[in-house]
């Protein structure tokens, strides 16, 4: 009997789940049904900003092939919604008129836009209607709304400083579009950084042409331009900001009233066991944005700490590789052979990269403590205390913050220090140890530490690697009357294997004969 | 031999030319019986490193083995005689053979070995032995390159194009290999990419290469160990959606396209950094340096051991040769991909038999055409050639194991100090009912013998190599061996004799390699072409060289090996390993080890390490670790050292640089006993290739005991002895 898995949903999450299933769909092992909203199979959400802004195109991202899945085998219905489980019968009654049955069923539904209450959008939050020239940038046609305003140089306006939003003000910004960023805190990103970090972004943002309006609340927005399009958004203090294109960038909420409809428990997002199960229907999971791990026992360790879901792909795609190999253990031999297969350890709080080319930045974390918190300074018994080491050069655009409890990251962030920012984010997802000298990871940044050639003077240093001559030698043939480049390589052999040295035996030459003049 | 004898290098796969003539009347400071001198020669361009300079110092060396030398039970090794030697051989093979079938007899073969050598031990393992267990040491260095060669293009040559295209490079990027260590005089070949910005190197330590991209040389990437493939699709991912892949190559010379863009759309920069290390921003700049680079002076991308000893190495290759093919590089006349072989005949050791899986010409034991070919060759009816046997890990892991391997013959190898797992492999070797090795030295694998044969050392014999561009080269005999030392030809073709093998075994290089040619006819490395009096000539000859051709400077320029002529373009993703973030560095065991090597020294170093010019230099392993990571275990530089895991320990001293990652600590694996870094390498192997994992150990390093440290000194005091004795 195969084993019938219906997926709800076949975004990135989804396509991970499904590559991971394959060989079992292929082997006839398991019958899979993958059921997607959007017409297109699934492609790498996170990039249709770019997208947007014409640094790539639709192909690139595709992370799944329609026809290729339907030859493995598996049934893959696009644009086709679900509109509601029958967890009596089994079944999925599905928008096609079919009503296909399951013995396991994954949702992986994703998230959708939070629209925020403006008036002149329709705020009903299932099903917005955004007027024309606004865009939440979610899919492919979002993106081309956006392609098409970049490529005519015409006003943007993101509303909304979180990652998304910057990440797509930047883009557009950098493709030649006029772009503001309009967001209600007193720096962008302020739920991430802390206001050092805040500040100098502010200012890096503002330096590649992008205009930040901070503290700012909008309560409405203007459709006065041809056929009625979007024309400004309109602040509580009355003012407008000018605009042809709207784009909301307010976060994004997981997408929940299909489990709610048939009564499966959710918080935030679709609450999931350990093992991705939802609570009290253990042959129905969830995983990506629309899942969140908190398991049904109070006493839990892990849950009470456990974060909501985070809206980054990493995780997700975690559980997707877990549940997979989860499920094809349960297709094959059962819920004792399922039971070997160790939970899914617990996510470690994300990782935020800016995916942008003029600014550097990386958070992640815990960022609110500062160097001089009393908390820090005082000696603590047992723990280890918290410390922090903080260094600020806003004048060039750098800033960053090592925040740690027993030399392991709790929280960092780094804007304008590439490197230091690559060997920080490493060392937190891998809760790996920082040198004590913590301002050796700032040196990574330095044109130091790129390039650290001996002096030319020391004699001792060994000029030719390959032979290992030292200078010391070549300067006795020299003074043993060799005068020339083959000269020296006969008599020491130095400069006879790779060559590379043979602008320093010259020098050595030339310094002889100079002294020698003089 | 008035010019003396024109030869190659003993040593690594660049082979570089050098003529070697009697010493003159005043002797050379080593004491040689010969001198060396460079030679011009496209690859080395008259250049030689530290060993080349010093290699006939071992000719005449005081602990040369001229003798056979049998074990007493006093564990002492005295000298026999040839006759006697060849009876015992004989009998402890006939016997395991009766007791225990011809499976239970094994060889391990070396990429050191000469074409001729190599051919006839497998052709020795197969009819003269009747076994299917015959592997190499080549299975620690190029088979997980070589099987996504042949799985991208049909055919692996290291280089498949000569090694001067180089030089007109605008971008060459090196990925897991440090040739300024390894080959010094290939470094020439960089220059040209050097003087445009255009080198690029990837590698966790900023290694003497790595260097060469300051100055505005290039970049250096320095992903922490075990990323790489991360890493290689990151730089996919940038070149796929910045539109700078060459569709038009794509779409005429390649299948598989649409798939590899699939897979590289979860590996945009950003990612790809919080995984490897390496900011995104140097990521998209490597990319669209290659990219430019291809459409100027042309870009190459060429992979080491750095990248490829490792358990996803197959894969990680394979990512490298889809960035290859993306931006077009394969089979274009000014831009490509290689790998870069190691073992001076790493290439052609590789391709006459001396494989599990493999018969002469690149075939497949497997493959009934080939099988049926080469019995027709030997004259021997199918049925006798065994099928495929056990790779080298799998092989060594099977010592003295029950349906194992109990007499075994190694030749060219120091398995003691050069496989993974070191510690387990020496207790196999002591677990065999009969160990022959065949060496010039007593080295670490020859002390646990049973029997150790004398063997010729190369300026003593003739035969040919196959250097890492795919060209077969001669090399050329300058002196009269020792009179008790034989060559391995003329061994194997004695005990054929006494074993009453079928077919013929030649003990003249020459004739071997008259067969070798018809045995390689129509394989995928074809030799027929080729021969010594051409050779003698000076010609340039590259497999494949058909009779009546001239050979194959540069491959894939029409087609690729496959029978569409297309390039096989196979989708690769990281394991869970190197992406999942809840993997955390465990307290234990913090730090990686990478192993690798020294310019000094050469492979187990049983060679380099008796020449006391280069013991001088080098006398001891030491771990290359990073000031801050020594300062939290409060070590100084030259303390001793514990580092340790599950698997063993070694003590050694410490250098301190900060060329180094604070996670990663460095140790070359040239030394043996207590400094031997494959006592703390897994024994876990690349499920394509079997190559095994050399490069992400996780160890432990503390401080040591001086009571440790006494021991280790002692050791030490032995291995400067033997140099100076030798000096």
């Amino acid at each position: 009997m195969r084993e019938r898995i219906v997926v709800v949903g076949f975004g990135p999450v989804a396509a991970r789940l499904v590559d991971g299933l394959l060989p079992s769909v292929r082997s006839g092992l398991v019958q899979l049904l993958v059921v997607g909203q959007e017409t297109e199979a699934a492609y790498n959400r996170v990039m249709v900003a770019e997208l947007g802004v014409g640094r790539t195109t639709a192909d690139a991202l595709a992370m799944a092939d329609a026809a290729d899945l339907a030859a493995d085998g598996v049934d893959l219905r696009l644009g086709v919604t679900v509109k509601r489980i029958d967890r009596a019968r089994q079944q999925v009654v599905l928008s096609d008129g079919t009503t296909p049955g399951y013995d396991r069923l994954v949702f992986a539904t994703g998230s959708r836009p939070v629209i925020p209450n403006l008036t002149g959008i329709n705020p009903d939050p299932s099903h917005p209607v955004l007027p024309s020239g606004v865009t939440a940038l979610r899919d492919l046609r979002d993106a081309a709304q956006l392609r098409e305003a970049v490529v005519a140089g015409k006003r943007v306006i993101i509303l909304g400083g979180g990652v998304l939003g910057l990440e797509t003000a930047l883009a557009a910004a950098e493709e030649g579009a006029p772009t503001t960023v309009v967001h209600n805190g007193s720096f962008p990103l302020g739920r991430n950084i802390d206001r050092g970090a805040g500040t100098v972004l502010a200012a890096s943002l503002r330096k590649t042409g992008v205009t930040v309006v901070g503290n700012a609340r909008s309560t409405a927005v203007e459709h006065n331009g041809p056929d009625g399009t979007f024309s400004a958004l309109v602040m509580n203090d009355g003012s407008r900001i000018e605009g042809d294109l709207l784009v909301l960038s307010c976060g994004v909420r997981p997408r929940i009233e299909l489990a709610e409809g048939c009564g499966i428990p959710a918080a935030t997002g679709i609450l999931v066991d350990h093992r991705l199960r939802t609570h009290h229907e253990p042959h129905m999971f969830a995983i990506g944005d629309c899942a969140e791990v908190r398991c049904a026992d109070a006493g839990c360790s892990e849950c009470r700490t456990a974060l909501g879901p985070s809206g980054l792909v990493g995780p997700g795609w975690r559980q997707a590789e877990w549940l997979a190999e989860y499920l094809i253990l349960l297709a094959e031999g059962g819920q004792d052979a399922a039971d070997t297969l160790a939970p899914l350890p617990q996510e470690r709080p994300g990782v935020v990269l800016l995916k942008a080319r003029g600014i550097n930045l990386a958070v992640a974390g815990d960022n609110a403590a500062e160097p001089w918190d009393d908390e820090l300074l005082s000696v603590s018994e047992g723990m280890p205390g918290r410390q922090v080491a903080q260094w600020a050069d806003p004048g060039h655009g750098r800033y960053v913050k090592m925040t740690t409890r027993g030399g392991l990251l709790e929280g960092l962030v780094a804007v304008g220090m590439p490197r230091t920012a690559a060997e920080l984010v490493m060392l937190f997802e891998r809760g790996s140890e920082l040198p004590a000298d913590r301002s050796l990871l700032l040196r990574l940044d330095g044109p130091d530490q790129l390039d650290t050639p001996a002096s030319h003077n020391d004699s001792q240093r060994t000029v030719c690697r390959c032979a290992g001559i030292s200078g010391a030698s070549i300067e006795e043939a020299v003074l043993d009357g060799c005068s020339t480049v083959p000269e020296v390589s006969k008599a020491t052999r130095a400069g006879t294997g790779c060559g590379g040295c043979h602008g320093d035996i010259k020098r050595i030459i030339e310094r002889h004969f100079q002294g020698v003049a003089a | 031999m008035a010019n003396g004898a024109k030869t190659h290098c003993p040593y690594c796969a660049l082979q570089c030319a050098m003529t070697l003539t009697p010493a003159a009347s005043a002797q050379p400071a080593s004491g040689a019986a010969l001198e060396v001198s460079g030679r011009d020669f496209p690859t080395n361009r008259g250049g030689l490193c530290r060993k080349g300079w010093t290699s006939p110092s071992l000719l005449n060396h005081a602990e040369r083995i001229t003798e056979p030398m049998l074990r007493g039970s006093d564990g002492v090794h005295r000298p026999v005689t040839w006759d006697q030697a060849l009876m015992l051989v004989t009998g402890a093979v006939r016997q395991t053979r009766e007791q225990y079938g011809p499976d239970a007899v094994g060889v391990f073969g070396g990429g050191g070995l000469t074409n001729e050598k190599a051919y006839q031990l497998g052709k020795f393992a197969r009819l003269a032995l009747g076994t299917s267990r015959i592997d190499y040491n080549g299975r620690f260095c190029m088979s997980s390159a070589a099987a996504a060669g042949n799985r991208a293009f049909g055919v692996d040559r290291g280089l498949p194009f000569p090694v001067e295209d180089l030089d007109s490079a605008s971008v060459i990027f090196l990925l897991g290999s440090n040739v300024a260590e390894t080959m010094p005089p290939f470094v020439q070949h960089l220059q040209g990419a050097r003087d445009s910005g255009g080198l690029i190197v990837a590698d966790p330590r900023r290694s003497a290469t790595a260097a060469f991209t300051g100055d505005g040389g290039g970049i250096h990437l320095q992903p922490t160990p075990g990323t790489d493939l991360a890493l290689i699709l990151g730089i996919s991912h940038v070149v796929v959606h910045e539109g700078l892949a060459d569709t038009e190559y794509l779409e005429a010379r390649t299948t598989g396209y649409p798939a590899i863009v699939r897979s590289l759309a979860a590996f945009w920069p950003e990612r790809v950094q919080s995984i490897t290390g390496v900011p995104a921003t140097l990521i998209r700049d490597c990319a669209r340096r290659l990219a430019d680079g291809a459409r100027r002076g042309g870009s190459y991308i060429l992979t080491g051991r750095g990248v490829e000893q490792h358990v996803d190495g197959t894969d990680t290759a394979t990512a490298a040769i889809n960035l290859s093919l993306l931006l077009g590089l394969p089979g274009s006349s000014r831009s490509g991909y290689g790998t870069l072989t190691g073992q001076g005949n790493g290439q052609g050791g590789r391709e006459h038999g001396q494989k599990a899986d493999q018969l002469p010409g690149y075939r497949k034991i497997t493959d009934p055409a080939a099988r049926a070919h080469v019995a027709k060759v030997w004259g021997v009816d199918e049925s006798l050639i065994p099928g495929p046997g056990l790779p080298a890990v799998e092989l060594l892991k099977s010592l003295g194991k029950p349906d194992g391997v109990r007499c075994l013959f190694v030749h060219g190898a120091n398995v003691a100090v050069s496989a993974p797992d070191a510690g387990a492999v020496i207790q196999g070797l002591r677990s065999l009912d009969f160990l022959v090795v065949c060496d010039f030295f007593m080295s670490e694998t020859a002390l646990e013998a049973d029997l150790v044969l004398p063997v010729t050392q190369w300026a003593e014999e003739e035969g040919t190599l196959t250097n890492l561009e795919g060209r077969v080269l001669r090399r050329r005999k300058a002196l009269t061996p020792p009179p008790g030392v034989r060559s391995e030809l003329w061994l194997m073709s004695r005990l054929a004799e006494s074993l009453e093998a079928p077919s013929t075994f030649s003990d003249d290089p020459e004739a071997v390699f008259e067969e070798l040619r018809r045995a390689s006819a129509g394989g995928l490395a074809d030799y027929s072409g080729i021969d010594y009096d051409m050779l003698d000539r000076g010609e340039a000859a590259y497999w494949p060289y058909l009779a009546g051709s001239s050979g194959t400077p540069r491959l894939f320029l029409d087609a690729f090996a496959h029978p569409d002529g297309r390039a096989v373009m196979v989708p690769v993703v990281p394991q869970k390993r190197s992406t999942r973030s809840a993997v955390v560095g465990s307290e234990r065991e913090p730090l990686t080890l990478v192993t690798g090597r020294l310019l000094e020294h050469y492979q187990s170093g049983a060679q380099t390490r008796r020449v006391a010019e280069l013991a001088a230099a080098r006398p001891e392993a030491l771990l290359q670790m990073h000031p801050a990571t020594a300062v939290a275990e409060n070590i100084s530089a030259g303390d001793f050292v514990r580092v340790s895991n599950e698997r063993g320990e070694v003590l050694c001293r410490v250098e301190l640089s900060n060329s180094i990652r604070t996670d990663t600590v460095f140790l070359p694996f040239h030394f043996p006993g207590p400094g031997s870094a494959n006592l703390l390498t897994e024994a876990v192997t690349d499920p394509v290739s079997g190559m095994p994992e050399f490069k992400s150990s996780r160890v432990r390093v503390r401080k040591a005991e001086p009571a440790h440290a006494e021991s280790v000194l002692s050791m030490q005091g032995k291995l400067v002895m033997q140099g100076k004795e030798a000096s």
